[in-house]
């Protein structure tokens, strides 16, 4: 009772005029932000933290974080249309997503996404609110050793992520590893792999990587191939999802947004992780597998839903111990800070009126994006039918927008443009760009932890077997890897010995 | 006389006019170059939203109406804070529209390994800022009650006692290591990345100890951490019952002091506009309060002054870095 009281007073907080109005800015600017590649939440949040300074703290931090969610929401829109992922959280979408495009399913793609999302984000809330201080115990018990089990786990998931040869999977994979090397090492703080050049120093961007690997290629491969564009426009009438759209997508939501709301917490790149686990997940499970990669619903509906209930779930920490689990709600953190807010485990009592404030306004303000993005489809749809004469330098210019935008830095440009090609050239002997991404964002934590986990147990690798979480994370690995591995090997000693 | 563009009052006109010409007479830079015609960029060479990007955003937010023109912050995390200066150094105008902090890692890495700049003689220095709180937590729960507590269940302990710090080679790092050599005992350094992950890391009893800037006040408020001491000269206005270093029986003052500086020939007028509007900056009372709240504590030096202060302290990190034999090649 005491929390529906709170929660009512945090809705006439919410829905007063001003605070709606501060939401539906945020949210709006969210999903441009989310739909312009390369352009995320951290730069359009640090631009408008000034201007947040003339209003009240709880109008500031709605508006913020309405900008936060919303880009999570947008970031799968360009995913689906042209392959370039808004955020890294929508690598995965690109996947199945841009299939479901090109057959013409564009409007089934962004309307399960949009759905997807807006289930998510309203049950992260509801977690939010009841399961906060128990989340807090479990990601507080997240020593260095879980961390790393945990980025080994995901690791695994490359197992799932190839359309066709395993082995191509890990080559890209572990190309990604050593990219991700790139710069100074956080243990010992001496550079590797940076050639003297500043540039380096700090590792390539992630942006300019995905975007290159994904979008770039994406449109080098079209000017090669000279695709028929009829094919794709002639069959784009259809918005709404078939019966069968619903039933295969359902569960992939929910099981996406469980998935996003555990992992969110953690800080880290929850949102990217979750996105990738809920995708292999997906795939695993389902009956026909083999759909993966050629527009199957779930591999839409799942990730999308992870991406935007980690989104929620990561306030969780930040509410409630004033830690703030990635670079986004860091800056979320700074503003609250500038505008006097307690931070930390005394916010939610000393500030009772800006937390279930700002909460309540995640509910209206999930409801606003809703309402946005659906009749927005119809006009995203049709994007696609403008001519590859006007559409592609369009996308290539916003491209070098983003990335510059992102860094400041023209050296990015570089690193867009090399990935470009590079991924364009290695598609043609079936190397996909999905597992490389998961490695470069996957290893440098992974390294990162293990180095900590064996500083802490003093060189023994046994600490990752005795620690009962982290043994659950090995083992899991283990199996994902043998269920995974075991069939391909010996369709490969089948293969082998047919040739004999 | 500089025109005025908007038509006075009799009275305001004398007044505004008399200040025009003693601001005149007090920068000469002003009148001839008219800077600044554009917003200046503040590089702050530490990520987003951390507790000097904090402090920058409200330093920059309260000297923007003294300079007259909006002040960006821009974010260039890296190599320990020497990206972002190190990269203004090499590529940014000397016309003032591109100031960096500079972190106390700009005057220690030189003396620890080949960096492609040189701290007094590629900038043009322009105003101290402040310096950091840093400071040594342990959990609630945990049996060490003071820094004394620590050290000698260290002494009995060989290499038991591990702590955070938000990364290798910071200066809470080298201050641990410095403690530890005064000390004669063993701890093992444990490197995060930021306060976020050391405040979990000490909070689930990952680690024994957590030696970081401020991040940790709103726990240790809270009463889920226990500050054992604070590493500045004097105690801090929020924890006056916490002890310091020196009291705690280690003589070491580390707090990291900071300041603004721009590439190397900035002209001497430009400075002057610089730290005036600066100094006001610092002076205004919503900056003093975030800086407050942030327990980072304002200590304003002027060009001259600073400039004096970085030789010294480039001197210092010298010979901190040979006593500790921190030199990596």
């Amino acid at each position: 009772m005491d929390l529906l009281g709170q929660l009512g007073n945090g809705f006439l907080i919410a829905l007063s005029l001003d605070n709606l109005f501060y939401c539906f800015a945020g949210v709006l600017i969210g999903t441009l932000v989310g739909v312009l590649p390369g352009i995320g939440p951290i730069a359009a949040m640090s631009l408008l933290l000034p201007a947040t300074f003339a209003i009240p703290p709880t109008g500031a931090v709605i508006m913020l974080a309405g900008i936060y969610y919303g880009s999570m929401y947008g970031g799968s829109t360009t995913a689906i249309l042209v392959r370039i992922p808004g955020e890294a959280a929508s690598v995965v979408t690109c996947l199945d997503g841009h299939e479901m495009a090109k057959q013409g399913r564009a409007g089934a793609a962004l309307f399960v996404a949009a759905i997807g999302s807006f289930f998510a984000g309203t049950v992260a809330l509801v977690g939010l609110m009841l399961l906060a201080p128990v989340m807090i115990a479990a990601a507080l018990a997240f020593g260095p050793a879980e961390y790393c089990a945990l980025m080994l786990l995901g690791l695994c998931l490359i197992a799932y992520l190839s359309q066709a040869s395993v082995l191509k999977s890990l080559i890209m994979a572990g190309l990604g590893l050593v990219l991700g090397l790139i710069g100074i090492d956080s243990i010992n703080a001496l550079p590797r792999l940076t050639f003297d050049r500043l540039e380096l120093l700090d590792g390539i961007g992630l942006v300019p990587v995905v975007m290159g690997l994904f979008g770039i290629a994406e449109i080098l491969k079209n000017l090669e191939q000279g695709t028929d564009r009829t094919v794709v426009t002639a069959k784009i009438s259809r918005l709404w999802l078939t019966s069968a759209d619903w039933i295969a997508s359902r569960w992939a939501i929910v099981r996406g947004t469980l998935l996003g709301f555990v992992l969110g917490i953690l800080p880290g790149g929850g949102a990217v992780i979750s996105s990738f686990v809920s995708y292999a997940l997906e795939r695993r499970i389902s009956k026909t597998p083999e759909r993966f990669g050629k527009g199957a619903i779930e591999g839409v509906a799942g990730p999308e839903a992870a991406n935007n209930a980690a989104a929620g779930s990561a306030f969780i920490p930040l509410m409630t111990l004033g830690i703030p689990p990635n670079a986004v709600l860091a800056l979320l953190l700074g503003a609250l800070i500038i505008h006097n807010v307690p931070v930390g485990p005394t916010m939610i009592t000393q500030r009772p009126d800006l937390f279930w404030g700002v909460v309540a306004s995640m509910y209206v303000g999930n409801v606003m994006l809703l309402v946005l993005n659906l009749p927005l489809i119809g006009l995203w749809v049709r994007c696609l039918s403008v001519p590859y004469g006007i559409l592609f330098p369009m996308i290539l210019l916003l491209c070098c927008i983003g990335v510059y935008a992102s860094s400041g830095q023209i050296f990015d440009l570089y690193v867009m443009i090399s990935f470009g090609v590079f991924g364009w050239l290695v598609a043609r002997w079936g190397y996909e760009p999905a597992p490389l991404v998961l490695g470069f964002v996957l290893g440098p934590m992974f390294e990162n932890n293990l180095r900590k986990a064996l500083i802490l147990s003093r060189g023994s690798w046994m600490t990752f077997i005795e620690r009962p979480l982290s043994a659950v994370f090995v083992v899991a690995s283990v199996l994902i890897l043998a269920t995974a591995l075991v069939p391909w090997i010996n369709a490969k000693r089948k293969e082998m010995a047919t040739e004999e | 006389m500089p025109k005025t563009i908007w038509t006075p009052t009799r009275r305001r006109f004398i007044a505004s006019s008399s200040t025009l010409a003693l601001a005149g007479l007090a920068a000469p830079g002003l009148a001839q170059s008219r800077f600044p015609n554009r917003p200046v960029t503040l590089i702050v060479p530490w990520t987003a939203g951390g507790s000097t990007d904090a402090g920058f955003r409200a330093l920059a937010e309260a000297t923007q109406k003294h300079l007259g023109e909006r002040i960006i912050v821009e974010n260039k995390p890296g190599a320990g804070g020497t990206l972002g200066p190190a990269q203004m150094a090499a590529s940014a105008r000397p016309d003032g529209y591109t100031l960096a902090q500079m972190p106390i890692t700009m005057f220690r890495l030189p003396h620890m390994t080949r960096v492609a700049f040189n701290p007094l003689t590629d900038f043009s220095y322009v105003i101290h800022v402040a310096g950091y709180c840093f400071g040594t937590t342990v959990r609630a729960d945990s049996p060490h009650k003071t820094m004394k507590d620590l050290i000698d269940f260290a002494r009995a302990n060989p290499d038991k006692v591990t702590y955070a710090t938000p990364g290798a080679g910071t200066s809470l790092h080298i201050t641990m290591m410095d403690i530890a050599a005064r000390q004669n005992i063993k701890w093992t350094h444990v490197p995060f990345r930021g306060a976020a992950e050391t405040n979990a890391a000490v909070l689930g009893g990952h680690v024994t100890a957590q030696a970081d800037s401020s991040g940790w006040a709103p726990l240790v408020n809270a009463g889920q951490l226990r500050l054992l001491a604070t590493w500045g000269k004097n105690r801090t206005k929020t924890w006056s019952s916490v002890p310091t270093l020196q009291e705690s029986g280690i003589d070491i003052v580390a707090n990291s002091p900071f300041g603004l500086a721009g590439p190397k020939g900035m002209d001497p007028g430009i400075v002057k506009v610089l730290h005036d509007a600066f100094k006001k900056g610092i002076e205004e009372p919503e900056h003093m309060r975030v800086m407050d709240q942030l327990d980072q504590e304002v200590d304003y030096m002027d060009t001259a002054t600073y400039e004096t202060f970085v030789k010294k302290m480039y001197e210092d990190m010298r010979e901190q870095v040979e006593r500790l034999n921190l030199r990596r090649s």
